[in-house]
């Protein structure tokens, strides 16, 4: 069933996070992000991503491989992405606690 | 770096095709890419296509994402003379568009002596449409001559006979218009001039030479890729030839919509689709003009390197 707050899968965020691991161009990114996040990403929300990034500082460009050129995160986009990641897991845990309190669901 | 093996699922011949005319399409939609933003990203892209076999998903996602990529180009993509150059050619043709619907107006109205009586508010639009469209004229003559000049100079100087061309179609057309324009009203012998289905033809006919007025220029500008001080002036000036015509045509609005309501026996602006449907296309030519010449300003402020 599909979520209907799958919306605050935010593009930009599951590039870093899968940036985060290791180096990855832009094919291996959209199956890292289908694999891990289950979100598939279309060829053109990718590399708005990348370009937004990457005018951000937050990710940098290698060198080109078999015309295949992998993206890096970059101190500051591992800065942003942890940033972010803490008021997520902020958000999460305030749910988690009052959905448990109020309807005794616990989000699993 | 983990690299899955690419390309997978279906393979028969069917499917096969399928892939290859979505891949095509996707090719055809980083058309409508910024030149800048198709050399940096073009090639990852057509390879990240072959991998995933492309499909109407990503054809429909590279279109959708080509619309922010012009309003709002990454920085280190920021070709400030290319964006100048774009949103001249866009501002031209929405310009030119606004001037001709102002004519029409005007000649429906202005040249048919109406004031209506009691409602100075349309009397004062008319005011408003004839000074607006003269600043805009001024306006759009003080940044596109010197543009011109420059480029037909370069042009000849080059021998680019097809430049050349080109930038005389401004010249070519408007004046092919007139002469077939002067030869048919000869040829006319109803006593009050052109009918309605006569007029229709001349201003369709007047819209299609004044399209291609401005291709050439278009085109040319495309193709000589002129930079430096004409270029900055004339986004300034077309700045302020978009605005003033976007005042003209808006006012154009007001006095359709005034005459329309406080004088329905006056041609035909009582007739409701009539009315709206120049609304809208008056609307859209405002936004274009607007949207253009802003990115066009834009660009002449922002720093170097940005």
């Amino acid at each position: 069933m599909t979520n209907r707050l799958d919306r605050w899968a935010d593009p930009p965020l599951l590039v870093l996070a899968s940036l985060a691991d290791e180096p990855r161009h832009g094919y291996a990114i959209t199956q890292d992000v289908a694999e891990t996040m289950g979100v598939r990403l279309s060829a053109g929300t990718l590399y708005a991503v990348i370009a937004r990034l990457e005018a951000q500082g937050l990710i940098e460009p290698l060198d080109a491989v078999d015309r295949r050129r992998p993206y890096r995160i970059t101190m500051a986009g591992a800065e942003a992405l942890a940033q972010q990641s803490s008021r997520m897991r902020q958000v999460a845990s305030l749910a988690q606690a009052r959905l448990s309190v109020r309807y005794g669901l616990t989000g699993a | 770096m983990s690299v899955p093996p690419p390309g997978s699922g279906e393979t028969g011949p069917d499917h096969i095709e399928h892939q290859e005319s979505a891949g095509r399409l996707a090719r055809a939609a980083l058309l409508l890419y910024p030149r800048a933003w198709r050399a940096r990203y073009g090639e990852e892209i057509f390879t990240l296509l072959e991998d995933t076999g492309g499909g109407m998903r990503a054809v429909f996602s590279l279109a959708w994402h080509a619309v922010p990529a012009w309003i709002w180009p990454p920085r280190h993509l920021h070709d400030r003379d290319d964006r100048m150059r774009a949103s001249l050619g866009t501002v031209l043709l929405a310009w030119s568009a606004l001037v001709g619907i102002s004519l029409v107006f005007v000649q429906l109205t202005q040249f048919q002596g109406y004031r209506p009586a009691g409602h100075p508010i349309i009397g004062w639009c008319y005011a408003v449409i004839d000074a607006a469209v003269a600043v805009s004229a001024l306006s759009a003559a003080a940044g596109g001559l010197p543009l011109w000049l420059l480029m037909l100079r370069r042009a000849r100087r080059e021998h680019r006979l097809r430049d050349t061309f080109y930038l005389l179609l401004p010249v070519l057309a408007p004046a092919s218009y007139l002469a077939a324009l002067a030869a048919t009203s000869r040829l006319v012998s109803h006593p009050n001039g052109f009918s309605g289905l006569q007029f229709l033809g001349v201003t369709i006919a007047g819209f299609v030479a004044a399209a291609v007025a401005c291709a050439g220029p278009i085109l040319a500008l495309s193709r000589l890729r002129p930079r430096g001080p004409a270029v900055h002036v004339a986004a300034r000036c077309a700045g302020v030839a978009a605005g003033s015509i976007a005042i003209a045509a808006a006012a154009s609005a007001i006095a359709a919509v005034g005459l329309s309501l406080w004088a329905r026996e006056f041609a035909g602006y009582h007739q409701v689709a009539q009315v709206g449907g120049y609304l809208a296309v008056v609307a859209i030519g405002i936004v274009a003009a607007t949207v253009g010449a802003t990115r066009g300003l834009r660009s002449t402020l922002a720093r170097p390197g940005r």
